[in-house]
């Protein structure tokens, strides 16, 4: 139980870049992802902003070097350019492959093809090419194609705990890797957006019309964003053994349930206390050893006055520097603890601290400001990365510089 | 993990045979004359508040049924720990959601099927019924659902720092599903019913759903039904690396082929992946009395842990139930220890190997 887990690679494409470099320049240069869906049959397009990949997903085929798009999802395309990115940041070949899982996450599978096609499916008169996308609206389609691609073999899973679920696809590689079931373990998850999920989280009444605020005042809701990140994790010895170069440790984590309410959290953040004193605790790090939180921070009502609460339980009058980076990417629901762990581990290896668009005023209730500075020549050594979903289920990373 | 011993403290079935109340061992066998074996619902009253039932799916109301009555059967409080597995989570939902959304033009849409869609909405609400607020996970591949659960769980006990678990798997058939299948050969073309499963050589099967929980622990309880010893998941192994891996299974759990008293199996009457278990066992336990299980729950994503449970009823009364005895041209001597081996289209492989308590 001894092994440590190291972060040696990663990947990953999103409203605001097609890889990790160009995601990191648009942090930089403060360029947000946000604008009106090119790619959705929705009558929210021009009403509801979105954090959308730009490309089509014809285009997305050709990024992903796949020979032709047809029975190829959007989810499964913008997993595999993450997926290839990482693969090749890690210096992992086709022959290391075969030994490596894939822990991925997803919350609708392929819904953004198979909505399009449902009612032809549904239709004994129909037939045609749609016929291709008949087995891809479930969440293993995506996982399966990918690790297919990639040569991946000796571990498969697929997770789906709502906006929680790529966090939790990586501490369940962790623990793989921890119980000597796997050296290596490639993990996050996989989004596209829907008219679905467009429609769901909007007949919850939880979109804000215009750009989030999360943490302010004035917040009013989240937008929904697309994307894919994949990190691979490896055990200390296998480091040792390839040679591999340590990006950060993932040094602690935990995953906690509030057992409040189907769809809200609690309002004095239990779930998100537990899950963050917990990880921080297996890290064998301190309250005073985090220098930032990259919170979950969607910009609901619920969710920031229950995060921010939690936040001054564990912090107390000291909380670190902590900025949500969803007005960058959009809430990209099972992809989000992926990328804000890459965000994370951006934050050692840049020494930076990522601001927090949109904020003017402090919340009523509770008494936490997020940075709003992009922050350079930082030192960062720990990052708190938070994600919490539906059905209670909250979870926690703590990403260490690499001692 | 090899030496580990996850005792199955409490157990509860719902499937398309009398698993959740009847008598299981001595029932005759439910028969379908259709290709689709559909669970037999309890009277959920029993377990859930009526204003509470009034808002729940079919899904969510047979998974958080099952589970409270694996709790009940273990005779032990409720776990922290919930691990589901599911292939497809509450279909019904899902469709529904489809439907508003073309019916209702994107307006006014009722949110509450789109909740309950989500994959972990009954762990959610086992959570909120049970008040654990320990670690809750939900896998969602396939085959794999049922087995990466049980993994998760099976490690985080023998990590120590948790006691037991409430782990489980739940699946759900819809018409329209049942369909959508259909388009792609999942199922026999001609309609044989399930007590005739294997009496047709041709390709796909007849399809199923129910739910299945577990409460597993470290400690032998009074309940304890079995003993999980080991398990193994191959994702679309060539017959060379099936091959190896049986032998090397055993050996790391230090048995011989000898040493297992009864093999239950995943096959589904499909002459396209049947093969697999008959080129398996005849290399390398042919003498082994071997049992099939999908023609009473019919096949489905989650089918592995119906054989599990199977399996666990099977050591615990150390007896073979009266439907299954047919299969055997004689019964084990012992019940000492059941070898499952389970895939699902072929695709994703598992073996589970089951000791008695």
């Amino acid at each position: 139980m001894a092994e440590r887990v190291f972060i040696t690679g990663m990947g990953l494409i999103t409203a605001i870049g097609d890889n990790v470099m160009e995601n990191l320049r648009s942090l930089r240069l403060q360029q947000h992802g946000m604008g009106h869906t090119r790619h959705i049959n929705t009558i929210h397009k021009e009403v509801l902003p979105v954090a959308e990949v730009r490309h089509s997903t014809a285009q997305l085929a050709a990024i992903a070097g796949v020979p032709t798009v047809q029975g190829y999802t959007r989810t499964t395309l913008l997993g595999l350019i993450a997926m290839k990115e990482a693969l090749q940041s890690a210096g992992l070949t086709e022959t290391d492959t075969p030994s490596a899982g894939f822990i991925n996450a997803s919350t609708v599978g392929g819904m953004c093809d198979t909505e399009k096609v449902y009612f032809d499916i549904i239709d004994p008169e129909q037939h045609g090419e749609f016929l291709d996308y008949i087995d891809t609206l479930d969440c293993a389609d995506c996982t399966q194609r990918i690790a297919d691609e990639t040569g991946i073999g000796a571990h498969i899973a697929t997770i789906s705990t709502a906006c929680s679920s790529s966090a939790n696809a990586l501490m369940y590689g962790a623990r793989l890797i921890k119980h000597g079931q796997l050296d290596i373990a490639i993990c996050g998850g996989t989004e596209a957006l829907t008219r679905f999920t467009i429609n769901g989280f909007n007949s919850l009444k939880n979109i804000d019309k215009r750009h989030c605020k999360p943490f302010d005042l004035d917040r009013n809701g989240l937008n929904l964003g697309e994307g894919a990140a994949y990190l691979v994790l490896e055990s200390e010895s296998q480091v040792k053994r390839r040679g591999a170069k340590v990006l950060a440790e993932l040094s602690g984590y935990c995953n906690a349930n509030e057992a409040f309410h189907p769809t809200a959290p609690s309002p004095e953040g239990d779930g998100a206390y537990a899950a963050m004193k917990n990880a921080l605790a297996m890290s064998g790090r301190t309250i005073a050893d985090v220098q930032y939180v990259n919170v979950h921070g969607t910009a609901t009502l619920n969710n920031d006055a229950s995060e921010g609460k939690a936040l001054l339980r564990l912090f107390g009058d000291k909380v670190p520097m902590f900025s949500s980076t969803k007005p960058f990417t959009g809430h990209t629901l099972a992809a989000a603890g992926g990328i804000e762990a890459i965000f994370s581990v951006l934050a050692i290896r840049e020494q930076m601290v990522f601001p927090n668009l949109n904020f003017s005023d402090k919340m009523e209730e509770v008494d936490v400001t997020p940075e709003t500075r992009l922050l350079e020549q930082f030192p960062v050594r720990n990052v708190l990365s938070n994600s919490f979903g539906f059905g209670g289920n909250n979870a926690s990373l703590v990403i260490s510089k690499y001692e | 993990m090899s030496k580990h011993r996850c005792y199955i403290q409490g157990s509860a079935a719902i499937s398309a045979q009398p698993t959740f109340d009847g008598d299981f061992f001595s029932a005759p066998l439910t028969t379908t004359s259709a290709n689709n074996l559909v669970a037999m619902e309890p009277d959920y009253k029993a377990f859930i508040p009526p204003n509470s039932l009034r808002r729940m799916s079919r899904m969510l109301k047979m998974g958080l049924t099952t589970a409270l009555k694996a709790v009940q059967n273990s005779g032990q409080p409720s776990p922290d720990v919930i691990i589901t597995g599911t292939g497809k989570g509450s279909l019904s939902d899902t469709e529904k959601f489809i439907r508003d959304i073309e019916a209702y033009k994107e307006s006014a849409l009722n949110p509450t099927p789109f909740i309950q869609s989500t994959y972990n909405s009954v762990n959610g609400l086992i959570a909120l019924q049970q008040k654990s607020t320990g670690y809750n996970n939900t896998f969602v591949h396939r085959g794999f659902s049922f087995e990466n659960a049980l993994l998760d769980s099976l490690l985080q006990l023998a990590e120590g720092n948790v006691q037991r678990t409430l782990t489980g798997a739940f699946e759900e058939m819809t018409a329209e599903h049942f369909y959508i299948k259909s388009r792609i050969g999942f199922w026999k073309e001609a309609t044989i019913g399930n007590a005739a499963l294997f009496e047709h050589n041709t390709p796909g099967s007849i399809s199923g759903e129910g739910s299945t929980f577990f409460l597993l622990g470290n400690d032998k309880t009074p309940h304890a039904e079995a003993v999980i010893t080991g398990m193994k998941m191959l994702y679309k192994p060539s017959a060379e690396a099936l091959n190896k891996a049986l032998p090397q299974f055993l050996q790391k759990h230090d048995i011989q082929p000898g040493d297992i008293d009864l093999v239950i199996t995943g096959r589904n009457g499909d002459i396209n992946t049947d093969h697999y278990y008959r080129v398996l066992f005849s290399a390398h336990c042919p003498h082994t009395p071997e049992v099939p299980f999908k023609q009473l729950c019919g096949e489905h994503d989650t089918a592995g842990a119906f054989a599990v449970w199977l399996a666990a009823q099977i050591l615990k009364r150390r007896a073979l139930p009266a439907i299954l005895q047919p299969y055997v041209s004689h019964l084990p001597k012992t019940f000492r220890r059941v070898l499952i081996y389970n895939h699902f289209i072929g695709e994703q492989h598992t073996f589970f190997l089951l000791e008695r308590v």
